[in-house]
């Protein structure tokens, strides 16, 4: 096990250096630089631009050095812990992510909890019930909400949450919250506005989990093991948890993996329409300005992350899973 | 070379600078401040002269206005919306002083700068000639700060001007010749700041600060030197510093990121209205900032009480739908540009006979008489917009009737008749005239594809063109590729806005009717000729041309605002007569919504970047909230009228 650890470790290595690489070259693929986009901006509204003021940030920042030059730059600042600097904001990148991850946590944590409470007895409940006049009917939900594309639920709710109950649109919390610090009032807030986006963005997860749970759950059902401890009389809840359900759970676990990423980069598109404070948004306008730093950190971060995730799902489904070994065809 | 004969002219605002100023009063919500001896008393705050400024309507002092924006960027537009300046433009485009409480101007080039006594930064230090000497000397003849020398506004070919500082209220620059661009320049929306804190920002010079102190703080910032730290915080224009002090009516509060930014009065303010009272009326100016996408909806949901910015003309239906709900009201004002959209033959087009066509007055005037553009005017503006060549607009001190209608009305007959002169008067099967060597005229007209705008109105021109034999294409690309294009001559003819300016007054230098910048899409390469002193581009060969840069120069010389006057009605007509560019309709009305609690916001205005500042030469500092809305109803349509 402990060899397997370090031999999953080493190999994240070349796996990031990769992945950095394709980051960099793909922010830089698009015609132009940030200050280019910038400049094209300020014109399309009509306003003046100080050309002296974007000659010296270019060389400050070194755009008239060679790509590799940059992109060692970028590395080598990334391994000292140092995200660069967001032209687009003016400040360090780590000033500008520390802030909204809290708010993208809640977001995503309460998703997370929102699609297991619904998912599991849901899915649950329409396996041992299976092709009943119940089972059909929350198929069906479950198709609906597979089906819709969430900005367009997102964008109705909106409108209705603003005009029959009077809830700001977009946002996380009423705008006079904004630069106060945690308070009661503000966490009511908080929770009034945040139950539009959780339903919005869990809503197709929720709908997955639950075909999955279900189809995974008949699988096991029909086994001949617990048919076997049907027979012997086990309880019929007990005989349902205390094996097929584990059995079912597997996929879930190695969702882990990319569950991570998902909590910190929040639903992107939701949250542009919806104007959510969170990450997703930042990126957009991070890639589509070619901030370059704030985007390559960011994007260099969830790519971390996903890494991470997958080896501790994968770790986790060795623990939980007795069957899993850790190299193919040396135990038979 | 140089004249003796000194013309002085004082540019004194009559009226504010002669009133006597009355007694001030405190303001409400700074009281408690004063009296816990944080603030000085009123009398201490502003200038022992203010600026008595005399609003449409006497407000109160109080309330909060509220702002969508779609940045964090966006700080920089309450610089702009607050306009206060050395000298600033009136609603009538002239220029006053403003922080300044006069400039005296000898021979065009001689500027004597005196400032109002006792005025002072919103931390309360007073504002003297220390903080022009610390911003001349210090930042832009400092090659680490401005390793790109002076501002293009302060050297007139080349030459610096002299720069002195008599006393702590006077400053004068003077330059060997005239220097026109300069008061204009100050008067900016995106202002030349020839002033900074110098007391907040000696903290961070490399010359007056304690080395290991300064380096602490550059590591600190995450910078990566001392110049960097300085030009960072110096963000006077930028307006992302809560800690630098600012002349401006209302000072950041809030420091980035942020999704919400407040900016508070600035107790030290230098206007007052005629009752005493400091300006500005509002207390606080908060700044939510939401996708630009969603803005719209936010304003209509009532969210916003002045919104002009990220409004589009077609979501006019849609706020005006929500105006009694919401409490607010829809206005539209005019925008400036010469024209909204404007055609650019390329006359430096690389192609020989393209060429030799584009340069044929004969075959542009053809190209606008066979444009309809009061079914443009019909179909896309519904009818708001005012049709006409590329020129200034009816508010322009310069404006006559004959440099917009001129070569204007749709005419498809005319534009056959001119086209078969020039001797296009072979016609393909498709009904398609050729060109000299046989290839159809096939126009592509090429533009940035940022807008559906620019190709419905493409699309209403393709119809009207091959009544007359053209056939036309539009090609949208890439803004990057789309400027490379056109720089490289590759473009016959290109679709983007008009003229900046559409309501330029005679000092204003005429610099968008003479070829100077490559940017100048009718003639790209003459303009890189001017641009890069002759090292690129080609020479203008045009009588017309050469003309236009002839007068240009002129005006460069000019003393007199007569003489300037002349000079641009000349160039106008010029333009006037050869069409260099086809306009299509202007002054495309942009949808102002207002709170129907703000107050002297007014009617009928101009939206517009220079002159204008958007809000800012109606004075912002004037606007008031009313506590209750019922009583501003009422007296909204008494507004105040643009002119």
């Amino acid at each position: 096990m402990f060899g397997y650890i370090v031999h999953r470790l080493l190999i994240m290595i070349p796996t990031l250096l990769v992945i950095s690489i394709v980051i960099f070259t793909i922010i830089q693929l698009p015609p132009g630089d940030y200050f280019s986009t910038y400049v094209a901006e300020l014109q399309s509204q009509g306003e003046a631009v100080d050309l002296q003021k974007i000659a010296f940030l270019k060389a400050q920042y070194g755009f008239d050095k060679p790509v590799w030059e940059q992109y060692l730059y970028w590395v080598a600042g990334l391994l000292h812990g140092d995200m660069g600097y967001s032209f687009e904001y003016n400040l360090p990148v780590r000033d500008i992510v520390g802030d909204k991850l809290l708010l993208t946590f809640i977001v995503s944590f309460a998703t997370v909890v929102f699609t297991y409470l619904v998912a599991f007895p849901i899915g649950i409940y329409s396996a041992t019930h299976q092709y009943s006049w119940s089972d059909h009917t929350l198929t069906f939900l479950g198709f609906l909400g597979l089906a819709t594309p969430n900005f367009l639920l997102a964008l109705v709710l909106l409108y209705v949450a603003n005009v029959y109950f009077g809830i700001s649109i977009g946002g996380l919390m009423d705008p006079r919250y904004l630069d106060e610090p945690w308070s009661w009032g503000k966490l009511v807030s908080v929770l009034q506005h945040l139950w539009i986006p959780v339903v919005v963005i869990g809503l197709s997860g929720t709908a997955g989990m639950i075909r999955r749970l279900r189809a995974n759950l008949l699988d096991e059902l029909h086994k001949q093991y617990v048919v076997t401890a049907r027979a012997k009389g086990l309880p019929p809840f007990r005989a349902l948890m205390k094996y097929p359900l584990r059995m079912a759970l597997n996929p879930f676990i190695s969702d882990i993996g990319s569950l991570l990423p998902h909590i910190i980069s929040g639903a992107a598109v939701v949250s542009v329409v919806m104007s959510l404070p969170t990450t997703g948004p930042m990126l957009l306008d991070a890639l589509r300005s070619q901030d370059m730093y704030l985007a390559g950190s960011f994007l260099m971060f969830l790519a971390f992350l996903t890494v991470i995730g997958v080896f501790l799902s994968d770790l986790a489904l060795a623990a939980l899973d007795p069957r899993i070994r850790l190299r193919g065809g040396v135990t038979r | 070379m140089r004249r003796l004969a000194v013309l002085a002219i004082a540019l004194l605002a009559a009226a504010a600078a002669h009133a006597e100023a009355p007694a001030v009063k405190e303001t409400p919500s700074l009281a408690a401040q004063v009296k816990g001896g944080e603030l000085p008393p009123v009398e201490k705050r502003v200038p022992s002269a203010p600026l008595v400024t005399q609003p449409t309507e006497m407000g109160k002092p109080g309330g909060e206005l509220r702002l969508l924006m779609a940045g964090a960027k966006d700080t920089r537009l309450m610089v702009v919306y607050g306009y206060a300046r050395l000298m600033r433009y009136t609603p009538a485009y002239e220029l006053e002083p403003d922080l300044a409480q006069s400039i005296d101007v000898e021979d065009g080039r001689r500027y004597t700068i005196h400032l109002r006594p006792g005025h002072k930064w919103s931390d309360g230090v007073p504002f003297t000639s220390e903080d022009f000497r610390y911003w001349y000397e210090d930042i832009a003849s400092n090659p680490k700060l401005s390793p790109s020398g002076l501002p293009e506004a302060l050297l007139i070919e080349g030459e610096k001007p002299k720069v002195e500082f008599p006393d702590a209220l006077t400053i004068r620059y003077t330059w060997p010749r005239p220097n026109p661009l300069f008061l204009p320049a100050l008067a900016g929306p995106y202002p030349l700041f020839i002033y900074a804190p110098a007391h907040y920002l000696k903290q961070f010079h490399a010359k007056y600060a304690d080395p290991k102190v300064l380096a602490a703080r550059v590591s600190e910032a995450g910078v990566r030197n001392w110049a960097a730290l300085h030009n960072k915080l110096d963000a006077q224009y930028r307006n992302d510093n809560p800690d630098l002090p600012t002349l401006e009516p209302w000072v950041l509060k809030t420091r980035p990121p942020s999704d919400r930014f407040i900016f508070a009065r600035n107790p030290f303010f230098h206007r007052i209205d005629p009752a005493g009272v400091q300006l500005p009326y509002i207390d606080q100016v908060t700044m939510a900032i939401a996708d630009a996408k969603i803005i719209p909806a936010k304003t209509g949901a009532g969210e916003s009480d002045l919104q002009a910015r990220y409004l589009r003309f077609d979501n006019y239906t849609f706020l005006k739908e929500a105006e009694s709900r919401n409490n607010y009201s829809v206005r539209l004002w005019r925008t400036a540009p010469g024209s909204q959209l404007a055609l650019y033959p390329d006359l430096t087009v690389s192609d020989p006979v393209w060429r030799e066509l584009m340069r044929d007055v004969r075959f542009r005037r053809a190209l606008s008489l066979a444009t309809n553009r009061h079914k443009i005017n019909q179909v896309i503006y519904y009818g708001l917009a005012i049709e006409g060549q590329n020129t200034v607009l009816p508010k322009s001190p310069l404006y006559q009737a004959k440099f917009r209608e001129e070569w204007a009305k749709f005419d498809a007959k005319a534009a056959n008749k001119l086209l078969d002169e020039i001797g296009l008067t072979q016609r393909n099967d498709d009904g398609i005239r050729l060109l000299s060597d046989g290839r159809p005229l096939q126009i592509v007209i090429e533009n940035a594809g940022e807008s559906t705008e620019q190709s419905d109105n493409l699309e209403l021109i393709r119809d009207d063109w091959r009544d007359v034999g053209i056939e036309l294409f539009s090609k949208p690309s890439q803004l990057k590729v789309f400027h490379m294009r056109a720089f490289a001559g590759e473009t016959v003819m290109s679709i983007d806005k008009g003229f900046e300016n559409g309501l330029p007054t005679a000092d204003m230098p005429p610099l968008e009717l003479a070829p100077v910048s490559q940017q100048q899409l009718e003639w790209p390469k003459w303009g890189q000729y001017y641009e890069t002193k002759h090292q690129a581009g080609e020479a203008p060969d045009m009588p017309a041309a050469q003309k236009l840069l002839a007068l240009l120069r002129q005006w460069f010389d000019s003393k007199t605002h007569d003489e300037r006057r002349q000079i641009w009605e000349e160039m106008l007509e010029i333009h006037a007569d050869q069409v260099f560019t086809i306009g299509l309709v202007a002054g495309v009305p942009q949808p102002v919504v207002v709170s129907n609690r703000l107050h002297n916001v007014p009617v009928e205005g101009v939206y517009n970047w220079d002159p204008g500042a958007h809000f800012g030469i109606y004075h912002t500092e004037t606007f008031w909230m009313a506590p209750d809305a019922s009583t501003a109803a009422s007296d909204a349509p008494n507004g105040k009228k643009a002119e």
